[in-house]
C-alpha cells in the first residue's frame, strides 16, 4: 500500500517524456489526440465495447458530463490548483456562459460562434466583479464569498423573467455547421470534437502560462502570498487574472453546453456541481493538468457507467472517492515535482 | 558627505498600546554596509517591515532616494529598489532554486500575462535574459549546482544563500538581510562575510540585522543600535563597541551602579 502511495506516475512520465526527441514527442501527442478523438466510436468496436454506458449513450456522456467536466476542471485548476484560491462558486461562470448563449440565440438570433466570445467576455467581466472585492480576503473567507456568488447567480437566474425563471430557456439552437461539421442530435461526436478542441486550446494556454511569468507569480502566491508581494509580484493583479482566465474557460464551456442540450434551467447550476468539479481537481491532483483531466474523466464517467445499479450508485461513487483520497491524498497524479532525477541521487 | 539612500525620520509605529519603534531617526548611505543591532525585541525586524511596506507607520517619514515610501504597496517598494531576506527562511519551497530567483526577476519585466500567452519576441527575450541572470546569481552565491532542485529540499545553508540570490534577483539598490548568518558555523560565517562584501562591491547597498558581533564588527561601515524601539547609538563599529549605553542594553546595568 505504501508503494502505491509513494509511486509518482507524474515523475515517471516526465522521465520517459524527457528521453524522447522532438519528432517522437510530436508523434506521441498526435497519436493520443487521435485515439481520444476516436473514443465516440469505442462502443461499436468489440474490445472496447465494455466502455458503453447504459441509459445515456456513450457519445453523449463524452460531451456531458465528461468533456464539460474536464474543461471546467481545467479552468478551476488555474484558480484552485495554480494560485491556491479556493473557489466554491465556479459553476456561476458556466451558468453565465450558458445563459448568454441561451438569451442571445433565442431573443436575438445569434448563433453559437457569435455568442461564444460574448459569453467568454461576460464570464471574464463577472470574474473581475467577483474578484476585485473578494480577493482582498483570504482562505476561508474567500471560499464563503465565492460560494455566495455561485448561489447569487443561480438565484438571479431563477427569478428574472429574461432567464425564464425556474423553467429556464428552451429552444436554444445547435451551433451552425462549421468546417463541414454538422451539429445536431445525429452527430454527438462532433460536439465531442468541439469540446476536445477547446480542451486542447486550454491545455496549450495553461502550459504557456506555467513556464512563464504568470505561472511563477501564481505559484509564488499559492505558496506564500506575503513573500510573493515582497518579491515584487503584484498579487492582486495576478490573483485577478487567475480568476478571470478560470472564468473564461468556464464561460466557454457554458456556451457550448447550452447549444448542445438546447434547454437550460437554474437547477443545472447548483452548488453541488461546483463541489463536484472541485472534487475532480482534488481527486486528480491539484495543480497538475494531466491529473485534473484524468480525475475529471473518471469522476464524470464512473457514475454514468454504473447507472444500472440505480440506488447504490452514489454510495459506490462516494466509497471510491474516500478510498482513493486515503490511498493517494495528493491526487491520482500529484503536482509536478520538477526535479531532475540524476541530481536527486547525488543528495 | 555621502548620499543618503534610505532615511527614516522620526519613524514611529504602534501596535495597540505597544510602541515598537519610537521616533527613530536613521539613515543608510549609498554603497555602505550598515548593521542594525540590538537585543531581542528591540525592533530591528520591525524596521525592515516598515521599510518594505509590510506595516504602515504611525507617524514620521521613510524616504528612499528622496521619495516618500508612505502608502506604497509592497511590490511597489520592491520595484523601487529595496529587496529583503527573512529571519526565518521563507522560500517558495515547491519551486526550484532557479524558479525562486526567476520569480524575483519578473518585477522589472515589461511583458505580463497576455504577451506571455502569445509569446511575443519581447517576452521571449525577457524570459531568456532573466534565466541567464538567475543562473548568474545562483553561481554568484555558490549554489549554481542546485538550480534544478526544489527549494525545500536544499540544505539549510543553501536555503539562506538562495534567499540572498532571490533578493538580488529583483535588482535592488538596497538589500536588507535579516540575520543572514543565523545557524551558520564559524567557517560559513567567514564565507558569508566575504559574500556580503562582494555584494557591496558590486554596487549594492547593504543593511543587515545580525547578532554575531565579530561578523558585524568585521564588515560594517556603520552600526546602529536599537533598544526598546529607540535608537541608542549610530557610529563606526569601534565607537559603538565601547558605548556605555550599548553595553548596558546588551549586558544590563551592574548591580552596584544603582
Amino acid at each position: 500500500m505504501s508503494a502505491l502511495k509513494n509511486f509518482n506516475l507524474r515523475d515517471k512520465g516526465a522521465e520517459i517524456w524527457g528521453g524522447w526527441s522532438r519528432p517522437v514527442r510530436t508523434a506521441f501527442v498526435i497519436a493520443v489526440v487521435v485515439i481520444i478523438g476516436l473514443l465516440p466510436f469505442a462502443p461499436s468496436w468489440g474490445p472496447t465495447s465494455f466502455l458503453n454506458t447504459p441509459i445515456t449513450s456513450f457519445e453523449n456522456v463524452l460531451v456531458y458530463p465528461v468533456g464539460m467536466f474536464v474543461l471546467m476542471a481545467l479552468g478551476l485548476n488555474i484558480v484552485v490548483g495554480k494560485s491556491g484560491l479556493l473557489d466554491l462558486g465556479y459553476i456561476a461562470f458556466f451558468a453565465i456562459g450558458a445563459y448568454t448563449q441561451a438569451i442571445l440565440s433565442t431573443l436575438y438570433g445569434w448563433n453559437t460562434w457569435q455568442a461564444l466570445p460574448v459569453g467568454i467576455g461576460l464570464a471574464m467581466i463577472s470574474g473581475v466583479m467577483l474578484g476585485l472585492p473578494a480577493l482582498r480576503v483570504r482562505g476561508d473567507y474567500l471560499a464563503i464569498i465565492t460560494l455566495g456568488f455561485g448561489e447569487i447567480v443561480r438565484i438571479v437566474a431563477l427569478n428574472l423573467s429574461v432567464t425564464g425563471g425556474p423553467n429556464g430557456i428552451a429552444g436554444i439552437p445547435n451551433p451552425p455547421t462549421i468546417f463541414g461539421f454538422e451539429f445536431n442530435l445525429m452527430y454527438p461526436e462532433h460536439f465531442f470534437w468541439l469540446v476536445l478542441a477547446l480542451v486542447l486550446l486550454t491545455i496549450w494556454m495553461i502550459r504557456r502560462f506555467t513556464v512563464r511569468r504568470p505561472g511563477r507569480a501564481w505559484e509564488a502566491i499559492r505558496q506564500d502570498e506575503d513573500v510573493a508581494a515582497l518579491m515584487g509580484v503584484h498579487t492582486l493583479v495576478y490573483k485577478l487574472w487567475s480568476f478571470v482566465i478560470g472564468a473564461a474557460v468556464g464561460g466557454a464551456a457554458g456556451v457550448i453546453y447550452a447549444s448542445k442540450v438546447m434547454v437550460i434551467s437554474p437547477d443545472m447550476f447548483k452548488f453541488e456541481v461546483s463541489i463536484l468539479i472541485l472534487a475532480c481537481v482534488v481527486f486528480g491532483g491539484m495543480g497538475n493538468i494531466w491529473g485534473v483531466i484524468l480525475g475529471a474523466s473518471i469522476l464524470a464517467y464512473l457514475p454514468e457507467r454504473i447507472r444500472f445499479i440505480a440506488d447504490e450508485r452514489q454510495i459506490i461513487f462516494g466509497l471510491v472517492l474516500i478510498i482513493m483520497m486515503n490511498l493517494r491524498p495528493d491526487g491520482l497524479l500529484p503536482r509536478k515535482k520538477r526535479e531532475k532525477i540524476e541530481e536527486k541521487r547525488t543528495m | 558627505m555621502s548620499e543618503k539612500l534610505l532615511e527614516l525620520k522620526g519613524t514611529t509605529i504602534k501596535f495597540g498600546g505597544i510602541t515598537a519603534l519610537n521616533e527613530v531617526n536613521f539613515h543608510v548611505n549609498k554603497g555602505e554596509i550598515c548593521a542594525l543591532i540590538g537585543p531581542n525585541g528591540a525592533g530591528k525586524t520591525t524596521v525592515f517591515n516598515v521599510v518594505t511596506g509590510v506595516y504602515p507607520i504611525t507617524s514620521g517619514e521613510i524616504l528612499f532616494k528622496g521619495e516618500n515610501l508612505a502608502g506604497k504597496k509592497r511590490h511597489q517598494v520592491t520595484k523601487m529598489g529595496i529587496a529583503r531576506t527573512f529571519q526565518n527562511v521563507r522560500l517558495f519551497g515547491d519551486m526550484t532554486a532557479l524558479e525562486n530567483v526567476l520569480t524575483a526577476t519578473d518585477v522589472h519585466k515589461k511583458t505580463g500575462l497576455v504577451r506571455s500567452l502569445f509569446g511575443t519576441p519581447l517576452n521571449r527575450r525577457e524570459e531568456k535574459e532573466s534565466r541567464q541572470r538567475a543562473r548568474e546569481l545562483l553561481d554568484f552565491m555558490g549554489i549554481g549546482h542546485r538550480s534544478d532542485q526544489l527549494a525545500k529540499n536544499l540544505p539549510y545553508g543553501d536555503q539562506r544563500r538562495l534567499e540572498i540570490a532571490r533578493a538580488l534577483g529583483t535588482e535592488p539598490q538596497l538589500i536588507l538581510l535579516d540575520e543572514p548568518a543565523a545557524g551558520f558555523n564559524p567557517a560559513e560565517k567567514v564565507a558569508l562575510a566575504e559574500t556580503i562584501k562582494k555584494i557591496r562591491d558590486k554596487g549594492y547597498t547593504v543593511l543587515l540585522i545580525e547578532h554575531d558581533m565579530s561578523l558585524i564588527m568585521g564588515i560594517s561601515d556603520r552600526v546602529a543600535v536599537l533598544d526598546f524601539g529607540q535608537k541608542i547609538a549610530d557610529d563606526v563599529p569601534s565607537v559603538v563597541q565601547n558605548d556605555p549605553r550599548v553595553i548596558e542594553a546588551y549586558l544590563g546595568v551592574p548591580a552596584d551602579a544603582s
